[in-house]
Order: structure tokens, then C-alpha cells, then sequence
């Protein structure tokens, strides 16, 4: 993993950085000590480049990563040999002092990172932060939470990805960690939003299906009539899961049902979808 | 015109001071760890505080279009309480080498005691280990004698002078600072320090190499545009703009770049102020601005 990630890094960064990089993560997996790992872990800021993120990169993991982050995880993978008691002390030390960089280098780090048990706390504590890249690299592509987080700290997540549109296909265990508690928050939600006259994310629904009662039927047959597509294809998709539930809803929805038999549209080609508007909306 | 500020406590001023420095030019700023009006008691206020200057104080000047750094460390008066001082020093090597921390500093002597000269020693060294420029705070009493002292105890240590900035400079100690071969800067502040006619003369008679001007604003009567309006004075007073440039803009940018944590680059790729952002859900910008006003006067006694 490390060396993937290295190798990785070395694609674009530059030579001098990279070398100081395997020069330090060599001596310290040899020697560790504490302050020498501070500096390092801190000190990437020195080295690479402040803002490009890592190319050239067929894994899929280390997706729009920058340098910093790239940099810093590996050293942590070092620190992750550490006994227990070290690599507790450090990984606190450095992630209550950590600069808003640094705390997301540190939170994706956590899917590597051993006693992960004592690495929750910390993760949900995360993801009370308003900053979104933070947010963000403890929610998406990371299977921590999935891992390891209570229903109830699992919910809180994905509500406030949901309430801050986060593109909610990016969360490990999505479909698999769907709850009743969480499908019904979604559509108190979803109501709220509506009496406000505002919309709610389609990708929310995927969390609501399978867990249709007659209420959540009728937000599923209100969203099925939508003027906006995605809404429908989202409606689809419901009742796609839905057996005989909701049979009345296929005929207005054949056209998005028929693209779901092609395999054309699934809950992740529509994450996609809302993602890339979400991208094109902010750049504009 | 541009300025940089390399010594002011931002913590302690509000939006409307950030407000009016953007309006004067001023682009980037320092703002030296120091004491906070009352001593601390425990060392995770000290954590806190370093967290913000990291933290939500860089955010905050962000909003004004402001690049903000920051220096680390214990402040002389502070150093006196030697339990506290021990975990602060414990604390500093987690923020030395972070992204926007040009210094060590403010550090340096108070009341010039025994414990003081300890940790002004511990953290030049610290600065050596972290190869970082170093933020001198000169004493306000015995001004003269703590601070040819403060350049002994340094030069003991091993440090190169060209990488430490004494600042609270008088007619008094300028010149051996100079000499000595330190970047000398001046604070001008109101009443208690440094008028800025006085720093006209100065300029007049040892130039621009080597020196500084700041402001040193912090919870005090102080003035957060008090480099602008000295430069306004400056120019009013027959001082060539390239000097006036050197020692409001260029000195600092120099002096402190030697962290490789601040360059022109950080502000010429600056994108502008993205109103909308937030810190921690805190959003801060407000309507309002008397710039003109507070420009128009601008000599300060």
C-alpha cells in the first residue's frame, strides 16, 4: 500500500520531494521517534506543491488526492507499525494540533491505521465539522465508517451528507447499512424540504427503499410525477427494488425503468449524474 | 501601493480593523504568538490559541483577501512560570513546520531573568533544529541592555543573525542591531513605543537596508494601519518610494521568507474572497468601511 501510494505520488511530484519522502519514511521505519515525525508529518508543506492534486493514477482510491494528503498518509502508514501505545499518543498528538490539511490527511488515513476501535470517537467527532473537505474524507471513499460506526452515528452521516449534498454513491456501504430509523429521517427530510418549497438530493431515496410503508410509498409516487428527471430516475430505481409494491407506478415510469433492464441507470450512474451537476454548479 | 504587516495580533482585533487594513493595501500579515493580557495557567490554552492562529484566524483574514501566517512561541513573560513553560516547549514542535508558520517567535527577554534566558535559548534552538527565522520581542525596560543581551545569548547558540528579526527597535539599539547584522524592526505604536516621525528619521538616517516597520496592533491602543499611514508620512516627508517599498513591503517578505513558508506567489495566485465560504460554520463579512476616514489622519505620536 505504501509503495503503491508513493509510486503513485512520484508520477507528478517532484524528485527532490519525493526522495526526502522515502528517505524519512525509511529512517523512520527503522527508528521511530516522535518529533522527527512531527516534522515530517507537518513539514510536507515544505516539500510538494501546494495545490495539484496526484495524477496519473489507475487507483481509485487515491482519487483527487493532492500532495499533502498523499505524502502525509504515507508517513502515517508508518506510524501505523508503531506499538499501540505510540501510535496512539502520536496519531492524538498530531490530530489535535493538525491544521485543516492535516485533519484530512489523518481521516483518510483511518481505513490504514490499526486499534481502529479507538479511532471512532475521533471519526464521528470529524464529521461534526462544517468544513466539507473534511466532512468529505471521512464519508467518502472511505470504509471506516461502514466498518465501525453505530446506526446512529452511521445515520447522522449520511443525513447531513444528504442535507449537505454530498454525493452520497462515494459512501462505502450505502446500500448495505440501510435502516428504518434512517428512512424515515430522510423523509421527515425530504417533507421539510418540500413545505419549504426546496428540493432534496434523488440519491436520498436509495436509503428509503426497501423500507416502504405507506407513507414513504407516497413519497416515492410524488417524486415519480417530478418535472425533474433525475427525481424520476430515482423513483425508478425504487420501485425497480420494490417487488409488487409500487406496481402502479410503472407504467408512468417505463421509460426510466426501461433504461434500468439496459443497465443504464443504476443508484450509481445517478450519483454520478448528481455529482457532475454539483461539480458544474459551483464552477459557474 | 502593497504592504505586509510581520507583526500584528490579529486575535484581538475585529472585522472592522481587517476591513480597513485590506482597504490601505495591506496584503499579507505575521501574527506573532505572544501573551494574551493575563497570563495563562494551563498549556492547552496554548494549544487552542496555536490551533487558531492555524486555524480560524488565517480563515478569518481570507475573508478580507489578507494571507495571514503566523510565528510559534513562548512569550518572555510567560516563560517565568517554568511548569507551564516546560509543556509549551513540549508542544511547539507539533506547529513549527506546519503550512504558514514563518518563525519562532515572539520570544526573547521581559524582565530579563534566568528562566527567561532558559527559553530563549531552548527555542533558538528549536529554530536551528527547524532551520526557521526567529521573531525577537525586546524588553520594555532596560531596553538597551536586554537587548544587546538577546543578541549574545543567540550568537552563543549558534544562530546566523540574518535569520533573526529583533523588532521593538529605538534610536537607542538600531544601531548595534545593525551592525550585528540582524534585520531591525520598528513597531510604531502609539504613546509607548514608536511615533512615526520618529521612524521617518530614522529612515533619513540609516536607510532602508535591513529595517522594518510594523504595527504590532493588538488588545492595547494600538493601530492596525499604522504601516500605511507610516508610509502615507513617509511619503509626505521626501522618502524615495522604492525605500518606503523596502521597508513596509520587500524587508519583511524577505526576512521571513527564508521559512520557505511565504511568497509573493501565496497572494498573486490569490483568486480573490469567496464571500460565501465558511469555517467552522462561522461566516464574517459585513457592510461598512471607513478607510478614508481613518487614513486621512495618519500621523501617529
Amino acid at each position: 500500500m505504501r509503495d503503491t501510494l508513493i509510486d503513485t505520488l512520484a508520477l507528478s511530484a517532484d524528485a527532490d520531494a519525493v526522495s526526502w519522502l522515502r528517505q524519512t519514511l525509511s529512517e523512520l521505519s527503522e527508528n521511530f521517534e516522535k518529533r522527527p515525525f512531527y516534522y515530517a508529518f507537518s513539514g510536507v508543506s515544505r516539500r510538494f506543491d501546494k495545490s495539484a492534486t496526484i495524477q496519473g493514477s489507475d487507483e481509485s482510491l487515491f482519487e483527487g488526492w493532492d500532495k499533502y494528503r498523499a505524502a502525509r498518509v504515507a508517513l502515517l502508514l508508518v506510524l501505523a507499525e508503531q506499538e499501540k501505545e505510540t501510535f496512539l499518543e502520536t496519531f492524538f498528538a498530531v490530530l489535535n494540533t493538525a491544521d485543516i490539511r492535516e485533519q484530512i490527511a489523518l481521516f483518510s488515513a483511518l481505513q490504514w491505521m490499526p486499534h481502529q476501535e479507538e479511532l471512532v470517537e475521533p471519526a464521528v467527532d470529524g464529521l461534526r465539522s462544517n468544513i466539507v473537505d473534511i466532512f468529505d474524507a471521512i464519508a467518502l471513499n472511505n470504509p471506516f465508517p461502514q466498518k465501525h460506526f453505530t446506526d446512529e452515528a452511521w445515520n447522522q452521516m449520511v443525513l447531513k451528507a444528504i442535507f449537505i449534498t454530498r454525493p452520497l454513491y462515494r459512501i462505502h456501504g450505502i446500500a448495505d447499512r440501510k435502516n428504518q430509523l434512517l428512512a424515515e429521517a430522510i423523509s421527515d427530510l425530504a417533507h421539510e424540504r418540500w413545505a419549504a418549497g426546496r428540493v432534496i438530493t434523488p440519491e436520498a431515496w436509495r436509503s428509503v427503499s426497501g423500507f416502504l410503508d405507506e407513507r414513504h410509498g407516497n413519497d416515492i409516487r410524488k417524486i415519480a410525477e417530478s418535472e425533474n428527471s433525475d427525481d424520476r430516475s430515482a423513483a425508478a430505481l425504487v420501485v425497480s427494488e420494490s417487488g409488487n409494491d409500487l406496481e402502479d407506478l410503472r407504467e408512468t415510469l417505463a421509460p426510466e425503468l426501461a433504461q434500468i433492464d439496459s443497465g443504464e441507470l443504476t443508484w450509481h450512474t445517478l450519483g454520478q449524474t448528481m455529482e457532475e451537476k454539483l461539480v458544474r454548479k459551483s464552477l459557474t | 501601493m502593497r504592504f505586509f504587516d510581520s507583526h500584528v495580533h490579529m486575535v484581538s482585533r475585529t472585522t472592522d480593523d481587517y476591513q480597513r487594513m485590506a482597504a490601505a493595501g495591506v496584503t499579507a500579515i505575521i501574527e506573532p504568538s505572544f501573551w494574551q493580557g493575563q497570563p495563562r495557567t494551563e498549556v492547552g490554552t496554548f494549544k487552542d490559541y496555536f490551533n487558531s492562529l492555524i486555524g480560524f484566524e488565517r480563515f478569518r483574514a481570507s475573508q478580507f483577501g489578507i494571507q495571514h501566517y503566523c510565528t510559534i512561541g513562548l512569550n518572555p513573560k510567560e516563560a517565568n512560570n517554568e511548569k507551564l513553560a516546560e509543556a509549551v516547549l513540549e508542544l511547539m514542535p507539533l506547529y513549527i513546520c506546519k503550512e504558514g508558520v514563518v518563525g519562532i517567535g515572539e520570544i526573547g527577554f521581559d524582565d530579563q531573568t534566568k528562566a527567561e534566558e532558559k527559553y530563549l535559548i531552548k527555542q533558538a534552538e528549536l529554530a536551528l533544529e527547524a532551520d526557521l527565522p526567529i521573531q525577537i520581542h525586546t524588553p520594555h525596560r532596560d531596553k538597551k541592555k536586554g537587548t544587546i543581551r538577546t543578541m549574545d545569548v543567540l550568537e552563543d547558540v549558534g544562530v546566523d543573525p540574518s535569520k533573526v528579526i529583533i523588532d521593538h527597535n529605538n534610536e537607542e539599539t538600531v544601531k548595534q542591531v545593525l551592525d550585528r547584522g540582524y534585520w531591525s524592526a520598528f513597531t510604531i505604536y502609539p504613546h509607548t513605543k514608536l511615533g512615526n516621525e520618529r521612524m521617518v528619521e530614522l529612515i533619513l538616517e540609516y536607510g532602508a537596508e535591513q529595517i522594518v516597520v510594523d504595527s504590532a496592533a493588538d488588545w492595547g491602543i494600538s493601530d492596525p494601519l499604522a504601516v500605511p499611514k507610516t508610509a502615507a508620512l513617509m511619503k509626505d516627508r521626501g522618502i524615495s518610494l522604492e525605500k518606503i517599498e523596502q521597508v513596509t513591503y520587500h524587508n519583511p517578505l524577505a526576512a521571513y521568507g527564508q521559512s520557505g513558508q511565504v511568497s509573493e506567489k501565496d497572494w498573486d495566485e490569490n483568486e480573490g474572497i469567496d464571500p460565501t465560504a465558511l469555517f467552522e460554520g462561522n461566516t464574517l463579512l459585513r457592510g461598512g468601511m471607513d478607510v478614508e476616514t481613518a487614513m486621512s489622519q495618519y500621523l501617529i505620536e
